[in-house]
C-alpha cells in the first residue's frame, strides 16, 4: 500500500498531470461531461460564497428583529432574503450563532471539513489542516491569539464542532462607529474569517 | 483506534498555518474538488434521496453511490502517518482515482499512460464533450442538496437539559463521533426536530437508519481536565443518538 503514496520528485506537476488524465478519461468514458467540473467551480463564484453570509450578517446588524429570527430559525430567516441555493449542498441545515460582549463563537470540524457552503463558500486551507482541527477545541483562546484576536481569558468561547447535519456560522459583533453606514457598506466589512469566528470585524477607516 | 478519528485535542502541534487563506493551494486542486462534487451530484443514491432527483434519466455511465461518506471512509482508512503527510486535496486525488480503478471505470495502466502524456504536455486539451443534462443535474444538486432529514422512527430518548455520557463503540472504518468525546459527560442543549439518516451504516460504530440528533455541550475541563484545557471554554457537538448514553 505504501508504494501507492510514493511521490514523484515534482509533487505538484505529478498531481496536476494525474488529475488532468483522470478528468480526460472520465469525460471519454461518459462519467463526466467536459463542462461538468467548470459548472461546479462557477457555482462557488456566483451562487455560493461569503458574499451571501456578509449580506445576512449586515441585515442582522441593521434589523434586530431579523437577527432574532435568524438565531431562532436560521434557514427560514435566510429564505426571507431570497438568495438562490441557500438550502443547497452543505447548507441543507444551517445554524447561526452570535458573538456578544460575553460570548465568542468559533466553528470547526474536527473529523473532516464540514462548512456552510451556501453562506461561506469553500473553506480556506487552514480550516482543513489537522493543526487547527486539533487545537481549536482544546485551546481556542490560544489559537485565536495567533489569529490576532485577543479574547480575554475570562470571556466564554463556544466551539461548534460540525459532526452531524448542522453547518454553523458566526454573526460577528457590529463594530463601533458604523451608524452612518448602509447595509451594503456594512456587508463589505464582513470577512469569511469573521463568520468563522477567527476574526473580529474592524471599524472602517475614518474618512 | 483510528488516529484521524482522534484529532481533536492533540498536543505539541505548534502554530496553525494562518497564512494560507486560499481555498486551493494549486490550480489542479480545483479539478479534483469538481470531479468529487459532480460524482456526488450524479450518485445513484440520489434517486431515493429526499429530493428524488431524476438520476435514472441522466446520461452518465456513473452507476455507483458516491457521498461524503465514501471520501471520508477512504481518508480515515489511510495509514495514519500517510494521512498527515499529504495535503487535503492530495488525499482526495489518491482516493478518487483509486476508486475509479477499483470499480473498473478506468484502467490503472491507461491512467498512468495518460498521466505521462499530460506530464509531457501540460497544456494538451481535455476532450470536448459537453453533457447538458448532467450539467443541469449538477446545478440542481448544488441548489437543493442532499438532506438526511427523515421521519423519526421513535420518540427521542433524551431531553434538553439532560446530562448524558458519550458512548465508546468499537472502532469502525468510519465514524461521526469525534474521538475526544468518548466516555465524556455533557448536557443536551438541543434536540433537533425530525431524525437524520447518515449516508451509510457505520456498523458496530452505531449509525444505521434514521436517528435523532442532539446538540450536546461539554466543558473543556470535563474532557481534558482543568490543567490541560482553557477555562471558560465550551464545546458543542452534534451527536447521533447511538453515540449517547443516559447518565444513570
Amino acid at each position: 500500500m505504501a508504494a501507492l503514496f510514493d511521490y514523484d520528485e515534482n509533487r505538484e506537476a505529478a498531481s496536476a498531470a494525474k488529475v488532468r488524465a483522470l478528468e480526460a478519461l472520465l469525460i471519454k468514458k461518459g462519467v463526466l461531461g467536459s463542462d461538468s467540473v467548470d459548472t461546479v467551480l462557477s457555482h462557488f463564484e456566483t451562487v455560493a460564497g461569503p458574499f451571501n453570509g456578509a449580506r445576512i450578517v449586515a441585515r442582522a446588524w441593521v434589523d434586530p428583529a431579523y437577527k432574532r429570527r435568524l438565531l431562532e430559525d436560521t434557514p427560514k430567516a435566510i429564505a426571507e432574503l431570497q438568495f438562490p441555493g441557500m438550502t443547497g449542498a452543505e447548507g441543507e441545515h444551517m445554524k447561526a450563532v452570535a458573538n456578544s460582549e460575553s460570548v465568542h463563537n468559533l466553528i470547526i470540524c474536527t473529523l473532516c471539513s464540514c462548512y456552510p457552503w451556501p453562506v461561506l463558500g469553500l473553506p480556506p486551507y487552514w480550516y482543513k489542516d489537522p493543526v487547527f482541527r486539533s487545537r481549536g477545541v482544546r485551546e481556542p483562546h490560544a489559537v485565536l491569539r495567533e489569529f490576532g484576536v485577543p479574547i480575554p481569558a475570562e470571556k466564554e468561547v463556544r466551539v461548534w464542532d460540525s459532526s452531524a447535519q448542522i453547518r454553523w456560522f458566526v454573526i460577528p459583533e457590529r463594530p463601533a462607529n458604523t451608524g452612518q453606514l448602509n447595509e451594503a457598506q456594512l456587508a463589505a466589512l464582513v470577512t469569511p474569517e469573521a463568520m468563522m469566528g477567527v476574526a473580529l470585524v474592524p471599524a472602517p477607516p475614518a474618512v | 483506534m483510528r488516529l484521524p478519528h482522534y484529532l481533536g485535542g492533540l498536543e505539541n502541534l505548534g502554530p496553525v498555518n494562518l497564512f494560507d487563506k486560499k481555498v486551493f493551494m494549486a490550480e489542479w486542486e480545483k479539478r479534483i474538488f469538481g470531479i468529487h462534487t459532480v460524482m456526488m451530484a450524479e450518485s445513484a443514491h440520489l434517486a431515493t434521496a429526499l429530493q428524488k432527483y431524476p438520476i435514472a434519466n441522466i446520461p452518465t455511465t456513473f452507476k455507483d453511490t458516491w457521498t461524503w461518506a465514501s471520501l471520508r471512509t477512504g481518508a480515515e482508512g489511510m495509514q495514519p502517518f500517510e494521512y498527515f503527510k499529504y495535503r487535503y486535496y492530495e488525499k482526495w486525488l489518491m482516493g478518487i482515482s483509486q476508486f475509479f480503478v477499483d470499480r473498473g471505470y478506468v484502467d490503472a495502466d491507461e491512467l498512468a499512460t495518460l498521466t505521462e502524456h499530460y506530464r509531457a504536455h501540460p497544456d494538451a486539451p481535455l476532450p470536448a464533450r459537453p453533457n447538458p443534462s448532467l450539467k443541469e443535474q449538477v446545478v440542481r444538486y448544488l441548489h437543493h442538496g442532499d438532506s438526511g432529514l427523515r421521519t423519526p422512527p421513535a420518540p427521542a430518548h433524551f431531553t434538553v437539559g439532560e446530562t448524558v455520557y458519550v458512548a465508546d463503540p468499537a472502532a469502525a472504518d468510519h465514524t461521526r463521533l469525534p474521538g475526544f468525546l468518548r466516555n465524556k459527560k455533557g448536557t443536551v442543549t438541543e434536540v433537533y426536530p425530525g431524525a437524520f439518516e447518515y449516508f451509510v451504516s457505520t456498523g458496530q460504530d452505531g449509525l444505521s437508519g434514521p436517528q435523532h440528533v442532539y446538540c450536546v455541550s461539554f466543558n473543556a475541563s470535563d474532557i481534558w481536565g482543568a490543567d490541560k484545557s482553557e477555562p471558560h471554554t465550551v464545546i458543542y457537538a452534534d451527536l447521533f443518538e447511538a453515540y449517547l448514553k443516559p447518565a444513570h
